[in-house]
């Protein structure tokens, strides 16, 4: 769709949608929205860390049970592990005593992997960023490559294209990762099953990361392209003699690009979800099998951690896409 | 995986005939609910009944579909397995859907306060990954169907919450509601004759998508040892079971993805008939208003363009 | 619940030799390839589904840390297959009459990678640390429960001093967990121990990561083989990796497509997968200790009953299961220990087995002879309900395909299985309560003692204790032959003692023994030498790969 078929939201006085307090207030406005910005997001990263601890301390089991795992340690030993947590203290003190520490800056020690929380998340970071980078590039280009060629095009094409959309769609990122591994590393030799640094050993677990987002991408895109072209600047720009391909990229694009821009901001926040999965297929060694690995253990300082980078993710790509946005539509500009 | 990832709709009447497709599709529904209510009707045989000698039978006449390492023939599991899959899939999609709606009506109409509390417990939530979010419920419920359900409806319930707040804000400044506020009449009235109908048909739209990705997140989640347990059939559960013997016995996985695909793929076909019906009978709706979720839903974002260009503000 | 899921490669001795493709025999699996000069230099890749999160194994609980520290350390003994214990790290070692002093001597040429000299001291800060309760030992130290001090005799000479006599301390010397690592090296903080050991073994640690696993370098100055090893000095390998790969098909698809050269934990399916691969060899290591099986909890619920415990493990056919399940890759248990441990009574094979009639039978009498009507058996108006705890850790786990097959094969007895579902924490819970009628378990140990870990009523669960005895037996007897077989360390006169206990638990069919505890390994025809450490997993010692 294009932005002149978007509903008036946000001239309802007091609905912020999103972390964003309204920047066009005007004067010294300026000041005060970055101030209320910075506010919300505290309050966001505080929230994101209160909610992951409580519950992870609602799963039933003991912390030191599954530390000690199903081991017959004795009562020295058990009390040892209970002591060097702190973990005999009451959950409020324990929360407290985090939260102090988090303020300081120090992220902790996780229980589990005998690690700080940030050099386990730091080393695991650029796996998982190089990762998610690849896909989210490779989910763009393909998507609007398919979206440029087949938008109002023949009714088999479009239906053909959406078909196999829907597939990308229903089929879960673990078993297309299995089964590119299987083809282009088993078969054909292509690609190696593990040993992520070099480029080769992304390209496999970018694109099966990379399916589902496309297919998504490409649906909103298609469906926004479709709509531009019905727009009149389409058929002046035609009548001016461009060239079709040229009418797409040059106009209808433009338009149908800011719900896809929202929709790739949302998705690479949340790219963790598909890194969990794909990263255990390929042997990762990443931020999403830390995670993983982590709850089933109870390890609270590296899921919090891990909460923390992510609400963090999510605050830093709003704040983009407020930048981004005005260069995509000139309507948005000169207004801040 | 999110459901809130929805493509959006085909417009209008354009797409309001019925073709063969869509009658495929809903044969296919049809049966598969069916499977969901009464599998016995429709299995050949038990989906629990084992028989080690005949186990990884390749697809034949008496087992059509194969059998799986437990020799139990896959087509009766993936009858059986209808119902907890239909019920992870549809009854977290339609958890989120009311749960959604509800939050988002409450802000949209709750007052300012209320209005920033439900979105700032939105905007948590969606600060988490859906699959972290997952993860964490489930090991709060414990492994199982229910457990799938909630967890899926989790994560999904903000993307929901968010398009219905946009959805009835819109709907609650147009004329008619105007008029029917002037005419006297009650807000629950109001609210449930006017802004629910109007607004629920994004929400429907979503919901179709989300039913697709709540059955492919329920098999992820299997895939990671959090899914249902045995020996209930589960499609995401046997599909991420096949796995291990893909390359002794393709169809233990292969048929089980295909229902999900060809569920998935129905409910959207039916799902993009519905939509049109909607849009050409909810007539009195703001113009595009039918479309606003597909740039509020994903982030928080669609709010900064409407301010710039000012539109009907008060 | 499996208790032992997930942990990685179980303790595991060489055993029967599953091969495919060349001759076959006792010895190193890897022979079956065809044998030629030792090539030095080159680098094997080995592939195994989990790596520990610490290194350092006398912390960790993870049976995979055994075999990530086994390269890197030396043990003071070392045992073979037989169950004797040999010179590695000590040349010689005399056990006091009263069985409570163990007077070692060490080898005096010996030296860790880091240049620290190999000395009694050195010993004793190991030994020391290993029961300080702050390393938080969560499993060496409840090896050697008795142990009291070390008491340094002279520069390579000592004493280990026990409160009362123990006789698995040789067989826990000798394994990984008690591998010796550098004093120095030992004065580092916990997390950087858990990155990085330094010990006398011969490969060093070049880069370490819980989730990609690990890669060493060849020790050059090695030269202090154990007594059993066919190979004087360092090894011939200039690398070893271990990647690790969870995914068993991707494991199994990287050693076809020649990615690495070779697995552990090959799926079932992998094994039969591989009989249409040119050039694999394949063997199967049981480990010792408690094989795989089903414990009933005799201490309340259905199976209080003798009867109605027999009724179960001779109505389920579990030969034929594991056989047809697992594609004969794994080998049916008869009793409560498998068949490689030192001490397994041999006569227990075939004592029992499959007899439906019998079962039912004993159902009858035990007074469950009548049927409700989904065909399950009641007495007094209440059902044949047995409640097992279970967790389906995802797919392909070989436990949840059994499991599902026993349950079908019961209801056709007359027992209603209910597969009690719920977080790994719940479950650990209603286990120490006692608060189910079933559990599976396997308890890998290298020593007959795994029977007092299992069956003795010091080792009955409780609230605030995990102990393995999952059948919740407590019988006198059993207890008394267990305290006598710690005091007597000899052989013979152990195993006797084993024998009964092993005897009486069968007879009081306290346990359903189902398959033994098997690592199923595959390698390409080029690795060659690869044996088996008695203590557990494959050693590289003495590994090669052909050019």
């Amino acid at each position: 769709m294009t932005t002149p078929t978007l509903p008036p939201v946000g001239d309802i006085p007091g609905t912020p949608t999103g972390g964003r307090p309204a920047a066009r207030r005007a004067g010294g406005g300026w000041a005060r929205a970055v101030l209320l910005r910075l506010g919300t997001s505290v309050l966001l990263l505080w929230s994101a860390v209160t909610v992951s601890f409580g519950l992870l301390h609602l799963t039933p089991g003991s912390v030191e049970d599954s530390l000690i795992g199903m081991e017959s340690v004795s009562p020295e030993v058990r009390a040892e592990i209970v002591a060097a947590y702190g973990l005999d203290r009451s959950l409020i003190e324990q929360y407290g005593s985090y939260l102090g520490r988090l303020l300081r800056g120090d992220l902790g020690h996780s229980y589990q992997i005998h690690e700080s929380v940030a050099s386990a998340i730091g080393s695991r970071l650029g796996a998982s960023l190089s990762l998610a980078v690849a896909s989210m590039a490779l989910a763009l280009v393909v998507a609007l490559s398919l979206a440029v060629l087949t938008a109002r095009r023949a009714r088999w094409l479009r239906s053909l294209s959406s078909g196999v959309e829907l597939l990308g769609v229903s089929v879960p990122a673990f078993w297309v990762g299995i089964l590119l591994l299987t083809v282009f590393s088993f078969e054909l030799g292509w690609f190696p099953a593990f040993g992520g640094e070099g480029l080769t050993g992304l390209v496999l677990p970018a694109v099966a990361v990379a399916v589902s987002m496309t297919a998504l991408l490409s649906q909103v895109l298609r469906e926004g392209l479709e709509l531009a072209l019905d727009q009149p600047f389409v058929l002046t720009a035609r009548s001016r003699g461009m060239s079709e391909l040229g009418v797409r990229l040059r106009h209808a694009l433009r338009h149908a690009l800011l719900p896809v821009v929202t929709l790739a901001g949302w998705m690479f926040g949340a790219l963790i979800s598909s890194l969990v999965v794909i990263e255990q297929v390929f042997n990762r060694d990443g931020v999403g099998r830390l995670v993983l690995n982590a709850v089933a253990a109870k390890d609270m300082p590296i899921v919090t951690g891990v909460v923390l980078l992510t609400a963090a993710v999510y605050i830093g790509i709003n704040v983009l896409l407020d930048v981004v946005y005005p260069l995509i539509d000139p309507r948005l500009r000169g207004t801040a | 995986m999110r459901p809130g990832a929805a493509p959006p709709r085909p417009r209008g009447a354009r797409r309001v005939r019925g073709t063969p497709g869509l009658w495929a599709a809903c044969l296919f529904l049809g049966l598969i609910i069916l499977a969901g209510i009464a599998p016995e009707l429709l299995a050949p045989a038990s989906p629990t009944e084992t028989d080690v000698l005949r186990a990884l039978r390749p697809p034949s006449a008496e087992h059509l579909l194969g059998t799986d390492a437990n020799g139990r023939d896959v087509l009766s599991r993936i009858i059986h397995g209808a119902r907890p899959s239909l019920l992870a899939g549809l009854g977290a999609t339609a958890l989120a859907v009311v749960g959604g709606t509800a939050l988002g009506l409450l802000a949209a109409l709750g007052g300012r306060v209320l209005d920033e509390i439900v979105m700032r417990l939105v905007d948590v939530v969606l600060s988490l990954p859906g699959m972290l979010l997952a993860l964490l419920v489930l090991s709060v419920t414990g492994p199982g169907v229910g457990g799938t359900l909630l967890a899926i409806a989790a994560f999904s319930i903000p993307i929901y919450a968010r398009l219905m707040r946009v959805q009835t804000m819109v709907i609650k400044r147009s004329e008619y509601v105007a008029a029917a506020t002037s005419l006297g009449l009650g807000r629950p009235h109001i609210i449930v004759r006017h802004i629910l109908p109007n607004a629920f048909a994004p929400l429907v739209v979503l919901a179709t998508i989300g039913v697709g990705a709540a059955l492919v997140a329920a098999s992820s989640l299997s895939f990671l040892g959090f899914g249902p347990q045995p020996p209930d059939p589960e499609w995401g559960a046997m599909l991420s079971d096949g796995r291990d013997y893909f390359a002794l016995a393709w169809w233990i996985a292969v048929f089980p993805g295909a229902a999900i695909s060809l569920t998935v793929l129905s409910i959207t076909v039916v799902g993009r008939r519905l939509q049109g019906r909607a849009e050409a009978s909810a007539a009195p709706r703001p113009r595009g208003a039918g479309h606003a979720g597909l740039t509020a839903a994903p982030g928080p974002r669609s709010r900064s363009r409407h301010d710039e260009r000012g539109g009907n503000r008060p | 619940m499996r208790l032992h899921r997930s942990r990685g490669v179980p303790l595991l001795v060489a055993v029967s030799l599953l091969v495919l493709s060349g001759c076959g025999g006792d010895g190193p699996a890897s022979e079956a390839a065809g044998s030629g000069e030792p090539v030095t230099g080159g680098t094997l890749v080995y592939a195994v589904n989990s790596a520990p999160e610490t290194l350092d194994p006398h912390v960790s609980t993870q049976d995979a840390a055994g075999l990530y520290a086994r390269p890197v350390l030396d043990s003071l003994v070392v045992m073979d297959e037989e169950g004797e214990f040999h010179p590695w790290l000590a040349t010689s070692w005399d056990i006091s009459e009263d069985g409570t002093v163990y007077r070692f001597t060490l080898r005096e040429d010996v030296t860790f990678s880091d240049g620290t000299p190999l000395d009694a001291e050195a010993v004793r800060a190991n030994l020391d640390r290993i029961v300080a309760p702050e390393t938080m030992s969560a499993m060496a130290a409840s090896f050697v429960e008795p142990y009291a001090a070390t008491t340094v005799t002279g520069p390579h000479t000592f004493d280990i001093e026990l409160s009362e006599p123990h006789a698995p301390l040789l067989a826990a010397l000798s394994s990984a967990y008690f591998g010796i690592q550098s004093p120095r090296s030992l004065e580092r903080g916990t997390e950087e121990i858990a990155r990085e050991i330094i010990g006398s073994g011969p490969y060093v640690i070049e880069e370490f990561s819980p989730s990609t696993g690990i890669t060493y370098q060849r020790n050059e100055d090695y030269a202090w083989q154990p007594a059993t090893a066919g190979l004087e000095g360092a090894p011939y390998l200039e690398r070893l990796e271990f990647r690790v790969m969870a995914e068993d098909s991707v494991r199994f698809g990287a050693l076809t497509s020649r990615q690495v050269d070779a697995i552990g934990n090959l799926p079932p399916s992998g094994v039969r997968q591989a009989e249409s691969v040119d050039g694999l060899w394949l063997t199967e290591l049981q480990a010792p200790g408690g094989p795989y099986a089903y414990f009933p909890n005799t201490e309340e619920g259905v199976f209080t009953d003798r009867r109605v415990r027999q009724a179960f493990r001779d109505g389920i056919d579990f030969r034929a299961l594991v056989e047809q399940l697992f594609f004969g890759a794994f080998a049916p248990a008869w009793g409560p220990l498998s068949p490689t441990t030192p001490g397994y009574d041999a006569s227990l094979e075939e004592a029992w087995g499959h007899d439906p009639e019998g079962a039912a039978a004993l159902l009858d009498e035990a007074g469950w002879h009548q049927r409700d009507g989904e065909g399950y058996r009641v007495r007094d108006g209440q059902r044949l309900t047995v409640v097992w705890p279970f967790v389906s850790s995802g797919a392909g786990e070989l436990g949840d395909v059994l499991a599902v097959q026993v349950q079908a094969e019961a209801a056709e007895l007359g027992f209603e299985v209910v597969f009690d579902t719920g977080t790994q924490g719940e479950l650990v819970e209603k286990y120490n309560r006692g608060d189910y009628d079933l559990m599976d378990v396997s308890w890998a140990r290298n020593d007959p003692d795994a029977l007092r870990n299992l069956f003795a009523t010091s080792s009955i669960p409780t609230p605030d204790h995990f102990a393995h005895n999952a059948a919740r037996v407590s019988d006198p007897q059993v207890d008394e032959w267990l305290d006598q077989a710690l005091a007597t360390t000899d052989p013979r006169e152990r195993a006797a003692l084993y024998g009964e206990v092993q005897q009486r638990l069968t007879e009081e069919a306290a346990v359903f023994p189902v398959h033994v505890s098997t690592n199923v390994v595959a390698g390409h025809d080029h690795v060659r030498d690869v044996r088996w450490d008695p203590q557990g997993y494959p050693l590289f010692h003495e590994a090669w790969v052909a050019s």
